[in-house]
């Protein structure tokens, strides 16, 4: 094959441009720290990156929400724990009030600690998380009891504010004050008392009567309300459960998910100098020779 | 014959004409070694016709003649290269375009469309764990917004790649008319220089290298047809002609020029408004099969073969027009989910109605309100009211109008086609007053309720809501196809550039310029120079004898 000028040059030129194509690659690459900058240098890598990346901002998020469902049910639980030891002191008074040995000043301060636990269980009632109140239900804007022991509000059992915290996983979160407060009725309408607080009135009244009867039988009542109260938390705490394991998951998913994300993504840095490197041998190499090939010709003899 | 006194002279002198007529070749050759399109050229040297000797003592030689100067080319690879080259055209140019068609989409990366929509639902998620916080509500508005621009973002960013290549194929169209001419004026030239016996070598160079740079622009072909008449010197006559798709863009001293026209009527609806369609001057309808002009048509046009409006196709290519329309459809679905809750929930293809945003309750217990909507004629957001009264008057406009037979969802439904990428946008009603007017609630009054977001927040995994999947599937499905493509594009010019490479390296090296063999003719035709100059001095010395010493 005759070979003309030209063509060496021209050979050379394609050859120093293939060259320094590859070395931009890998010093993108290495700029960037991704192996790609447009979904057409590798479609598959593109499109993995996109589906990693909405995973792990996803995760991000169920986690941040179990972060909020955490503080609000630990603020439950806090509350609801005040309360049980509210009804065991309940539960403690009443029994020495029951007992015929009291002076009548002891009958008194029972019976002022018995309407201080009263007034404590109705503002118990009316807890708040961040100005919402935990137990209005999806009334989080209103307090759930007035102070004379009656709903200030409607709640529903069914009132459950569910976060999510996985695709399709969500937790109610809240515990709805009907439930809590009414140990029998279901739900609880504005205007009607509180079965709970009404256990305590009745305490409170047949103190200032000093029924000694109808103390005994109402310890009955208080452990009722206790059983209730107990029952509740029991619930919360499983959920509580639930919400922790969630959270472990999603840490797990989290550093999972990123390490993929980065394994898809990433570029091997050490591979990536290494193939940098060689491009410049490379490119060094046939710079070398093509400046030696392109120079002398015949003219460069002919004297 | 006898010999003549002279005739040793004039032999000598025609050595050194031959000898100077190629030097002054190898000059020549020389100083074009780096013309584009230049064929190197070789004199043509015999002897020169002999004279008889009259006594039967043979033929006497006269010395050399220059016949002719004749161009090294070789016409098949010339057609080869013309019939390659048009691929190298078109790939190297849609091989660019999708490249900036990605950066468009700026993904993946940190600020695309994963990482806005993200942030949307994520402003969501916040709302459900806290559904009264003024301050989330605000920043779900800002995120809605965010989403909202993207898009009008994409699609401003299309239409005016979309005007750039529309720009693009007015220029390629006055290129080919301007080589078209150029070849024309060349086909005169050369008729006439060729007419007499000459060989117009430079001037068809230049004729080749114009169909080289013509083929990169379109499917032609160009050939010499024998006219079947004879020139004066007995050689078949012959005329040039190139043509595309078999319709002749130059036929010997005619050219036919192409032209651009705005269309009245748009082929695709996505399209923006005048864009040109190209055809022959003469009226006739263009077709291309390759080439630079057909690769920026496909890219401007291209919607993936589908039937416009006016029963037109499209180039069955995914150009602009095609992601238009994908971006159209994702926040027509969008918004008519997101908004009505209209979805497909399980699968059977036909939508269902599900809660949406209009279906939930403000803070101050409204309902009714649309979240997403479009920007009007001044691009401000229209209310959720004037949308669907805008909407409805949409639906009776394509005809499906209020009676009994069309749903309320029907007529709805085909009302969101006034969505599109360029005007989507959240509704005034959120704009003006995110606070009360996102609908959290699934009731009246309950200010923690956050059953309606939790509803929305669900369809994110709807994957009945597009044909490619939820919401984020649909948009991955878009890119990644791009890149696909893309990478094709990538892989067929590589090859091209290849195969065009190996053919242009082959015509060099039959017509290309080789130095060292033009100097090693150099010192040949040098000596040559140098022995029939001797040879005259020699003579010279001859004829001083026969003239000055022979004494009369």
């Amino acid at each position: 094959m005759r070979i003309t000028n030209n063509m060496l040059i021209n050979n050379m030129m394609q050859s120093l441009s293939g060259n320094l194509m590859r070395t931009q690659k890998y010093f993108n690459q290495l700029a960037s720290g991704k192996k790609i900058s447009l979904p057409s240098d590798d479609p598959i890598v593109a499109s993995k990156a996109l589906k990693l990346r909405t995973d792990v901002s996803e995760i991000a998020q169920y986690k941040r929400n179990t972060d909020d469902a955490t503080a609000w049910m630990d603020i439950t639980e806090a509350t609801m724990s005040q309360m049980t030891d509210l009804v065991h002191r309940m539960k403690e008074i009443t029994n020495q009030a029951a007992n015929g040995t009291n002076t009548d000043e002891d009958l008194l301060k029972i019976r002022e600690e018995a309407s201080e636990l009263r007034s404590q269980l109705i503002s118990l009632g009316n807890a708040t998380y961040a100005g919402r109140y935990i137990f209005s239900g999806y009334k989080t804007d209103k307090p759930l009891l007035n102070d004379d022991g009656t709903y200030n509000i409607d709640v529903n059992n069914s009132e459950q504010i569910r976060f999510e915290i996985g695709i399709g996983d969500n937790i109610n979160i809240n515990v709805p004050g009907s439930d809590l407060f009414n140990r029998t009725i279901v739900g609880a309408s504005a205007g009607n008392k509180s079965e709970f607080v009404d256990t305590f009135d009745k305490v409170i009244a047949a103190m200032d009567s000093d029924d000694k009867s109808e103390l005994s039988k109402l310890l009955g009542d208080l452990d009722d309300e206790l059983g209730n109260l107990l029952r509740v938390r029991a619930g919360l705490g499983a959920r509580m459960n639930r919400v922790e394991l969630a959270a472990g998951r999603l840490e797990d998913d989290n550093v999972n998910f990123t390490k993929l994300m980065s394994k898809n993504e990433d570029v091997d840095i050490a591979e990536a100098i290494m193939k940098l490197q060689n491009e410049e041998n490379v490119y060094r190499a046939s710079l070398a020779t093509g400046a030696r090939v392109i120079q002398p010709s015949l003219v460069d003899f002919l004297k | 014959m006898n010999n003549t006194t002279f005739m040793g002279l004039e032999i000598a002198m025609r050595g050194l004409y031959s000898s100077q007529r190629a030097m002054a070749n190898i000059a020549h050759n020389i100083d074009n070694v780096n013309t584009p399109g230049y064929s190197r050229q070789v004199v043509n040297q015999t002897s020169a016709r002999p004279l008889l000797v009259a006594n039967g003592a043979g033929m006497l030689g006269m010395g050399s003649d220059v016949v002719s100067v004749d161009r090294v080319r070789d016409i098949f690879l010339d057609e080869k290269y013309w019939s390659e080259a048009q691929y190298l055209g078109e790939w190297s140019v849609k091989a660019t375009i999708i490249e900036d068609m990605q950066t468009i989409y700026n993904e993946p990366s940190d600020y695309g469309y994963t990482k806005i929509i993200s942030d949307f639902y994520s402003s969501l998620q916040s709302l459900t764990t806290d559904p009264s916080s003024l301050s989330t509500r605000a920043l779900v508005k800002e995120k809605g917004v965010a989403v909202a621009k993207y898009f009008n973002s994409v699609a401003v960013h299309f239409d005016h790649l979309q005007e750039d290549l529309n720009n693009m194929v007015n220029a390629k169209v006055e290129e080919i008319n301007n080589i078209a001419d150029q070849i024309r004026e060349l086909n005169l030239q050369i008729y006439h220089f060729e007419v007499m016996g000459n060989k117009a070598n430079d001037l068809r160079d230049h004729r080749g290298y114009l169909v080289d740079k013509l083929s990169r622009l379109v499917n032609c072909s160009a050939y010499e047809v024998e006219t079947g008449l004879k020139l004066p010197n007995g050689e078949k006559e012959t005329r040039f002609v190139v043509t595309i798709s078999g319709k002749a863009l130059v036929d010997h001293e005619k050219a036919v020029h192409l032209k651009c026209e705005s269309r009245e009527t748009k082929l695709n609806e996505e399209d923006i408004e005048n864009l040109y369609e190209v055809s022959w001057a003469d009226g006739n309808k263009l077709q291309l099969k390759s080439g630079e002009l057909k690769a920026y048509i496909d890219m401007r046009d291209g919607n993936d073969g589908i039937i416009g409006s006016d029963g037109r196709a499209s180039p069955n290519c995914k150009g602009i027009p095609y992601y238009q329309r994908k971006m159209n459809e994702f926040v027509r679905t969008f918004a008519l989910s997101f908004n009505e809750g209209i979805i497909d929930t399980d699968g059977d293809g036909v939508l269902d109605n599900i809660e949406g945003h209009v279906d939930g309750f403000t803070l101050s217990g409204n309902t009714g309100i649309r979240f997403f909507a479009m920007l009007d004629e001044y691009g401000q957001p229209i209310s959720s009211t004037e949308f669907e009264a805008r909407a409805l008057d949409y639906a009776s406009k394509m005809g499906i109008a209020d009676d009994p037979t069309t749903s309320w969802d029907e007529r709805l439904v085909a009302g969101y086609q006034n969505i599109t990428a360029r005007n989507f946008s959240i509704s005034f009603d959120i704009e003006e007053n995110p606070s009360e007017n996102i609908a959290a609630s699934s009731n009246a009054g309950e200010a923690g309720n956050n059953e309606n977001i939790n509803k929305l927040l669900a369809m994110r995994h709807n994957t009945y809501m597009f044909m490619e999947g939820a919401p984020e599937d649909f948009i991955k499905t878009v890119i990644s196809s791009m890149g696909v493509d893309g990478q094709q594009y990538n892989q067929y010019l590589d090859v091209q550039e290849g195969i065009v490479m190996q053919i242009d390296n082959r015509r060099h090296s039959i017509s290309g310029v080789s130095l060292n063999e033009e100097m090693t003719n150099l010192v040949k035709h040098q000596q040559i120079y140098g022995a029939a100059a001797a040879m005259i001095q020699s003579y010279s010395e001859i004829l001083d004898i026969l003239v000055n010493r022979m004494g009369i």
